[in-house]
């Protein structure tokens, strides 16, 4: 039997052609859409990086998108696929698989580690996608870029001018050095580093070593070893819980002969207060002891101050913001800026364009205090990879006193 | 001589029917599923070299991140230092490896070690050997050691990529078996198992402890150092942590426990379901909750320790010859009924 055509059938077929024309730019628009890998230890034992990280990379990410995802793109939204590589490399590596050959991701995020690195670059350089490290501390294959400090320019070479600096210009009597540092993999390379670096200059001499036991549960031994060996000036890297044990142990001793010129979140992490407690904190953390980051919460650097605010109006963030929530939103942008430029999510042009990235300094997506911008070199470093050396002030701020050109104080004289 | 049940498990169509489609597997994995398999093969291998001891000889050890570390770094050690070939150098990791393990069955045996002892005397070696390797800089120290890219040249024990690795992993895991096989089905075999059982019984009736005890302890290792290798070799980066530290051998402990220790199979088949399972999961929720896997992994191994103390494979064992009993006696009640039944006149 056939269907009688009313009116009301006329105005509802009408009705719905005009819905699905309307709604086919929605959709269109909706159906773009950037998929974006994120490995990082979200469990195991360095999930404390992830708790910094994961946070800043969502923020950023959902904020990308409001202002209007990738505009060379035609407006793409980044989704975030996310992985927990447990902290271990081995998982880092197979995670890095699904999210090549399951999820078809244009490129990866995370806080790969320098193991982690290691693991994954032959799975990269094979799937030929490439990926951004927040905390690593080197660049291996041929789609790893990592904005993380490295051993030799970022710690070694900073640490070491800044101790020329004091001895030169601030005419401290630094001579006699010990490297007291975290018994791990970061802390024995920035080492190796250090003393290459120290060896450069007659001037020094390198006393002896203390690694410092991972494991252990007091460094009061080890303290005692230091303060025996009379050293002008101690240098090494140190991450929060040793850093808490090492700063216990000068308390209990009274050991303020030394300068501390410290690398690695053992001597720049917030936490040091609330792990110290007031009282230990206030006499150690401000006496004698400066520590190398790329963080001050007090920089005064208005990209960095402006996203602060954004972030500290959010409420969402519990962890003390530090420097790797710092090289996290630094990450995004890198994500975007590429994405932006290679106008693809084809992962090799992806690739490709971290040839042509260039965020200059003062550019409100660049949130470094380093004159030389963002760019990355052939070695898949940043360019300029400079940190600054910062002192605790009693009120729990830090105050930039290195380089000169970002400092807002000289470094006191030893007390 | 060998156990006629060797030769019949091996005339069985099952094993071959298993075999192939394994070795079909490359053909039809997408990278991330070959990379589990590859993973979970390793991981065979090392239960089964565990189980030589643990769980056919009954000796707790912790201390098997030695030989698997030993494989791993002292090669790859011995290649980037030396420049020894990888093949070489597994050849010398194996029988370091094997010495090691005799002198610790050579401890326990000299000194009586229960099994308690046994289980702490090899996790004390086991923490020595990590913080040799992580203060040693030949070892490569807490930095690890960094193989070059895979080429494919099978001659510098490359094996070019994931389908490489997956018939390695393969080959190795069957061989796992196939030794544990062996030993189980071999007069070795049932003196280990008097042994585990009741040691001073054993030594009554003539059994040579000390030899047995060395002989599946140097096996178990061996074994352990050339698995060992050949993850490392797939892995590229040599992380001490992961080669020479507590958590691999816990793992493998674990899943052979799981799967019911002193049979071939249980091992295998804990390895087979848990490995992949703990991959599968934390692939797809480890992004979405921290620790979620981890919990429901957890769980999940408990509800399986406490419903099946014996573990999986003996808990099937029985349920199937239950059942076929079951079967049986079900087949023979008409058989015994119809044999009781009153003659009728018309037999008569």
């Amino acid at each position: 039997m056939a269907r009688e055509v009313t009116r009301r059938t006329v105005i509802a077929g009408m009705t719905a052609l005009a819905g699905t024309t309307l709604a086919a730019p929605a959709v269109r628009a909706q159906s773009k859409i950037v998929k974006v890998g994120m490995i990082n230890p979200v469990s195991g034992h360095a999930a404390a990086f992830a708790q910094e990280i994961v946070p800043m990379l969502e923020f950023m990410f959902e904020k990308i998108n409001k202002a209007g995802g990738i505009k060379s793109l035609g407006g793409a939204q980044i989704q975030l696929v996310a992985a927990d590589d447990a902290s271990q490399a081995g998982r880092a590596a197979n995670e890095a698989r699904r999210l090549i050959s399951q999820e078809n991701v244009s490129i990866i995020v995370g806080t790969f580690l320098s193991d982690v690195i290691a693991a994954v670059a032959p799975v990269l350089d094979q799937a030929k996608v490439p990926a951004v490290s927040v905390s690593g501390g080197g660049a291996r294959g041929s789609y790893f870029y990592t904005l993380g400090l490295t051993y030799d320019r970022g710690y070694a070479e900073t640490s070491v001018n800044f101790l020329n600096e004091l001895v030169n210009k601030h005419k401290l009597p630094l001579k006699k050095i010990l490297m007291v540092y975290a018994n791990y993999e970061g802390g024995q390379q920035v080492n190796k580093y250090l003393l290459s670096r120290l060896k450069e200059f007659d001037h020094y001499e390198v006393i002896g070593e203390v690694p410092l036991d991972m494991q252990a549960q007091d460094y009061t031994s080890a303290m005692v070893r230091i303060r025996s060996m009379a050293p002008d000036a101690i240098m090494g890297a140190v991450l929060t819980r040793g850093g808490t044990l090492l700063q216990q142990a000068r308390y209990s001793l009274n050991f303020n002969d030394a300068i501390f010129i410290g690398n690695a979140s053992g001597y720049s992490d917030p936490a040091l207060w609330k792990n110290l407690g007031e009282e230990i904190a206030q006499a150690t953390l401000t006496r004698n002891l400066f520590s190398l980051t790329t963080f001050s919460k007090d920089l005064k650097l208005k990209s960095l101050q402006d996203l602060l605010a954004e972030i500290q109006a959010t409420g969402r963030f519990n962890h003390a913001i530090g420097q790797n929530t710092q090289n996290a939103a630094q990450a995004a942008r890198v994500v975007q800026h590429v994405l932006e430029i290679a106008g693809s999510t084809d992962p090799q042009e992806v690739n490709a364009a971290f040839s042509k990235l260039s965020i200059k300094a003062g550019d409100p997506d660049f949130y470094y205090a380093r004159p030389g911008g963002l760019e990355f070199g052939a070695d898949h470093l940043p360019k300029d990879i400079s940190a600054m050396f910062t002192r605790w002030l009693p009120d729990h701020s830090q105050q930039v006193v290195y380089p000169s050109d970002f400092a807002e104080g000289a470094p006191p004289a030893k007390t | 001589m060998l156990n006629p049940s060797f030769w019949t498990l091996l005339r069985s169509p099952v094993p071959w029917i298993v075999l192939a489609v394994a070795v079909s597997a490359p053909l039809w994995m997408s990278p991330f599923y070959m990379s589990i398999a590859i993973l979970t093969l390793f991981y065979v291998g090392f239960a089964m070299a565990w189980n030589i001891v643990g769980g056919i000889s009954g000796l707790l050890s912790l201390g098997h991140s030695i030989f698997v570390g030993t494989g791993a770094i002292l090669t790859s050690a011995l290649f980037l230092n030396l420049g020894i070939n990888m093949w070489l150098g597994v050849v010398i990791a194996c029988v370091i490896s094997a010495l090691v393990g005799a002198v610790i069955s050579w401890l326990d045996y000299r000194f009586r070690l229960g099994h308690l002892s046994f289980a702490l005397i090899t996790l004390a070696f086991a923490e020595v050997f990590l913080l040799v390797v992580l203060g040693t800089d030949f070892l490569g120290g807490a930095s690890g050691l960094i193989l070059p890219n895979d080429t494919g040249n099978f001659l510098q024990f490359e094996f070019g990529g994931g389908r490489g690795y997956f018939y390695l992993s393969l080959s190795l895991a069957v061989f796992a078996l196939l030794v544990n096989l062996l030993i189980i089905n071999s007069p070795l075999g049932y003196f280990l198992r008097c042994i585990r059982d009741n040691e001073d019984a054993a030594q009554a009736i003539g059994i040579d402890l000390l030899r047995c005890k060395m002989v599946s302890m140097a096996i178990s290792g061996a074994l352990s150092a050339l698995v060992g290798a050949a993850y490392g070799r797939y892995m590229v980066f040599i992380d001490p942590y992961l080669f020479a530290g507590l958590n691999l051998t816990i793992e493998v402990v674990l899943v052979a426990t799981i799967g019911g220790l002193g049979t071939p199979f249980g091992p295998l088949v804990a390895t087979l379901l848990l490995i992949p399972f703990g991959e599968v999961i934390r692939g797809h929720l480890g992004g979405v909750l921290p620790g979620l896997h981890t919990f429901i992994y957890g769980a999940l191994i408990v509800i399986v320790i406490l419903a099946m103390p014996r573990g999986l494979v003996p808990t099937a064992q029985d349920w199937w010859q239950r059942r076929r009993r079951r079967g049986e006696a079900a087949q023979e009640k008409p058989e015994l009924q119809r044999g009781l039944k009153p003659p009728t006149p018309m037999e008569d």
